[in-house]
């Protein structure tokens, strides 16, 4: 702030914690607000204030965050009205532009876009975060293993889906951005319909915990009865990308080089059309909460890999012989290398 | 307002039987849009709608975004578009969930949006801006009116809301069996909610209540003091008194409840849950044909008596559908705390449906209860028991 000449942050979260975007005001604080309204004012020189609404979540946020002082949030107005100095704003990307032309005419000058202030801050994650995104991976490879033990033929789609979310919200996890889908050939991944499992299945997952507001993310395969050699012989390709993504992820590297390896498998095969759109974009891509860096890991993206960065690699791959098939690993960047927190196997799981 | 925690993703069963609820159903809604778009002199509509605020996009359309948004293209004639936030690939299965043919993939829909009104012959025209939620991502909202600097914008959120007061048997019968949903998971939560477990093991066991009979998103606040979102901070063991809110979205559609479960005989708490239960079944009682919408929170106000107050912070009667709040409200705070363009009408009408709720603190611990009802010329009917 002080380098950027501000004297004030105003840091907007709208109640749609999202693993997409950054909540900002989660990061700062700890606190996940479920109201439509949510602003922390940061000045340089004194403590900061919280503003919610509703109200009957203040104690909530009075409890979970270090802020000792949290206000209703019409209460922010007057608060706004009487600053000083340059004010930074950060989440302008949440607000509806009625909420931003409001907080402009108050303060009487438009807020300079201070949110690099936050996210050059968040891009390694501390050892809190990283002690929650390894239970995080721990209840994520707990998802999988609830999935491997309970599904069965004959169950829908959104019964193979509630198998996991039970299992890691018994254990703590808050949400999760999940899909679970089975097909003999599946298109891409998607919500789970009705759809009843049959024999020959090939169910694949994405599977996202969160905890304390940080996600991680597991994908994999599995086949109800025994599989058909091609599906071994193409899944194994996915299994050989992801050792060859990983080993492409040294620190230092540029997130393209794990696109590259990841892709360069598949275009050994044959299936360089398959790396691109419809079928294929991006070959993971930033987690947590804090930040979403190193970004997505395409061809593109020349961002350095750093210490402490977490993201996911997953050479997820739609191929014309066997549907969409799944398999990723969320890792962290440590000072050499990336590093699964997972413990799940790749292999491909059969269940007779 | 009771507020959950908004889902990351709509994780739940994704379907649309066009049997069950054929395109007619929305060919009519259409054409009533299309006649009061005629009177205000519009060329064409833009609806935005988001996971987290899909009313008015679904309503039409019957699609609702799993992850981000999206909007409709309406012009005044001719096909509706779809053009939503989501990757090339994901379009077959996002045409499953909808009539409208022509559905795309964006990665920004207020350039692609621009584009796409541009190609409609729409450049210079008089566009309604529907964006109730008020989630359209500002910067992307920029991007598309800069890009159509010959268009006449105008904010029209409340366009819709006098249409979706008074549900269809087609809504309501989704809102039924959001209810019944709602009702078996009351009926088990009581074998659920022991002494010793811990708050998010009970709560995965409600959750998995709900998935597993097909709700397509769910909402769950609990706790001994207070309503908290699922956390896993939340790994205290409960004791002898349970608060539960909870809402159930099937078919698109809504419905919630409140419950209280007290594990001992506390008469005081006891008796506060009973004064909770009166409250919401007098206010029932005012859910009539013709009756006035101020009726439900003066009646409110004398049943709950010195828990009015409390109870009033967290809403006491609001109408439910495709969104968890929209008109009729009580009051104008109700609607603005939710960011709901209109209050509605202070009438009641047949088919209106709304959620009744008392919830306070006594003795330091939370009670809740809460139904959800139909406005019928005979007086309230539950939607959790159909």
């Amino acid at each position: 702030m002080r380098e950027k000449g501000l004297q004030t942050l105003l840091v907007y979260e709208g109640g749609r914690h999202n693993f997409l975007r950054m909540n900002y005001v989660a990061y700062l604080t700890d606190f996940i607000s479920v109201g439509p309204e949510t602003m922390l004012l940061v000045p340089l020189e004194d403590a900061p204030v919280l503003y919610l609404s509703p109200v009957w979540d203040i104690p909530r946020a009075q409890e979970e965050s270090f802020v000792r002082e949290v206000r209703a949030f019409k209460e922010f107005w007057s608060r706004l009205a009487a600053l000083s100095g340059n004010a930074g704003l950060i989440g302008r990307e949440a607000m509806s532009v009625g909420l931003h032309d409001q907080i402009t005419k108050a303060l009487g000058r438009t807020a300079v876009n201070a949110k690099d202030i936050i996210e050059n801050l968040a891009r390694s994650k501390t050892p809190f975060e990283l002690e929650r995104l390894r239970r995080a991976a721990e209840i994520a490879d707990a998802g999988v293993k609830a999935l491997h033990e309970d599904a069965r033929l004959g169950l829908k789609e959104y019964e193979l889906a509630a198998i996991v979310e039970y299992r890691m919200r018994s254990l703590g996890a808050e949400d999760n951005f999940g899909m679970v889908v089975a097909n003999h050939h599946n298109q891409a991944l998607h919500p789970p319909t009705d759809r009843i499992t049959q024999k020959g299945d090939i169910i694949i997952g994405e599977i996202t915990p969160c905890i304390g507001g940080l996600f991680v993310q597991i994908c994999r395969t599995m086949i109800l009865g025994e599989p058909a050699p091609v599906v071994r012989e193409k899944y194994a390709i996915l299994k050989k990308a992801m050792g060859l993504g990983m080993e492409a992820a040294t620190t230092g590297a540029p997130a393209s080089a794990v696109a590259a390896a990841i892709n360069d498998t598949f275009i050994e095969y044959g299936y360089e059309q398959y790396c691109r759109p419809p079928f294929m974009r991006v070959r993971g891509h930033g987690l947590g909460c804090g930040s979403f860096a190193p970004g997505s890991l395409e061809d593109a993206n020349q961002t350095r890999l750093e210490e402490g960065m977490t993201y996911i690699i997953h050479p997820n791959q739609y191929l014309p012989e066997t549907g969409y098939l799944t398999l990723g690993d969320t890792v962290v960047m440590t000072k050499t290398k990336a590093e699964s927190l997972m413990k799940s196997s790749w292999d491909i799981f059969i269940k007779e | 307002m009771i507020f959950g925690r908004h889902s990351v993703l709509k994780r739940g069963c994704s379907t649309w039987d066009p049997n069950e609820v054929p395109q007619a159903e929305f060919q009519a809604r259409l054409d009533n849009v299309r006649s009061e778009m005629a009177r205000q002199n519009f060329d064409a509509l833009v609806i935005y709608g988001d996971n987290y605020s899909f009313a008015d996009l679904c309503y039409l359309t019957n699609y609702f975004p799993k992850v981000r948004g999206g909007i409709a293209v309406v012009p005044r004639d001719g096909a509706i578009s779809l053009l939503l936030n989501i990757g090339s690939r994901d379009v077959p299965f996002a045409k499953t969930l909808t009539w409208v043919e022509d559905v795309r993939a964006s990665n920004n829909v207020g350039a692609d949006g621009a584009k796409l009104l541009k190609e409609r012959g729409l450049e210079r025209a008089k566009i309604g801006l529907t964006d109730s939620g008020k989630g359209f991502p500002l910067l992307q909202l920029e991007e598309m009116k800069a890009a159509l600097p010959t268009v006449t914008w105008h904010a029209c959120d409340p366009l819709m809301v006098s249409d979706r007061l008074a549900k269809t048997p087609l809504e309501l019968e989704a809102m039924r069996a959001a209810g019944r949903l709602l009702n078996t998971i009351c009926r088990e939560a009581g074998r659920l909610i022991k002494p010793g477990r811990k708050e998010y093991e009970i709560i995965a066991d409600i959750d998995r209540l709900a998935r597993d009979q097909g709700a397509e998103d769910i909402r769950i606040l609990a706790g001994e003091t207070r309503l908290n979102p699922p956390s896993f901070k939340r790994a205290a063991a409960v004791s002898n008194h349970w608060a539960v809110y909870l809402a159930v979205q099937h078919e698109r559609y809504w419905s919630e409840a409140g419950r209280t479960f007290i594990l001992d005989n506390d008469t005081k708490r006891r008796s506060a849950y009973d004064q909770a239960q009166a409250a919401v079944a007098q206010m029932a009682r005012e859910l009539k044909t013709g009756g006035a919408v101020a009726a439900i929170g003066e009646t409110g106000r004398r049943a709950l008596g010195d828990f009015y107050a409390t109870a009033l912070v967290y809403g006491i009667a609001n109408g439910i559908g495709l969104n968890q709040w929209e008109a009729p409200f009580l009051n104008e705070s109700d609607a603005q705390e939710v960011g709901a363009p209109a209050i509605g009408p202070t009438i009641l009408a047949e088919h209106m449906t709304l959620a009744l709720r008392a919830a306070f603190q006594t003795e330091g611990k939370m009670i809740i209860f809460g139904d959800s009802f139909e406005v019928t010329a005979d007086g309230a009917k539950s939607l959790l028991i159909s």
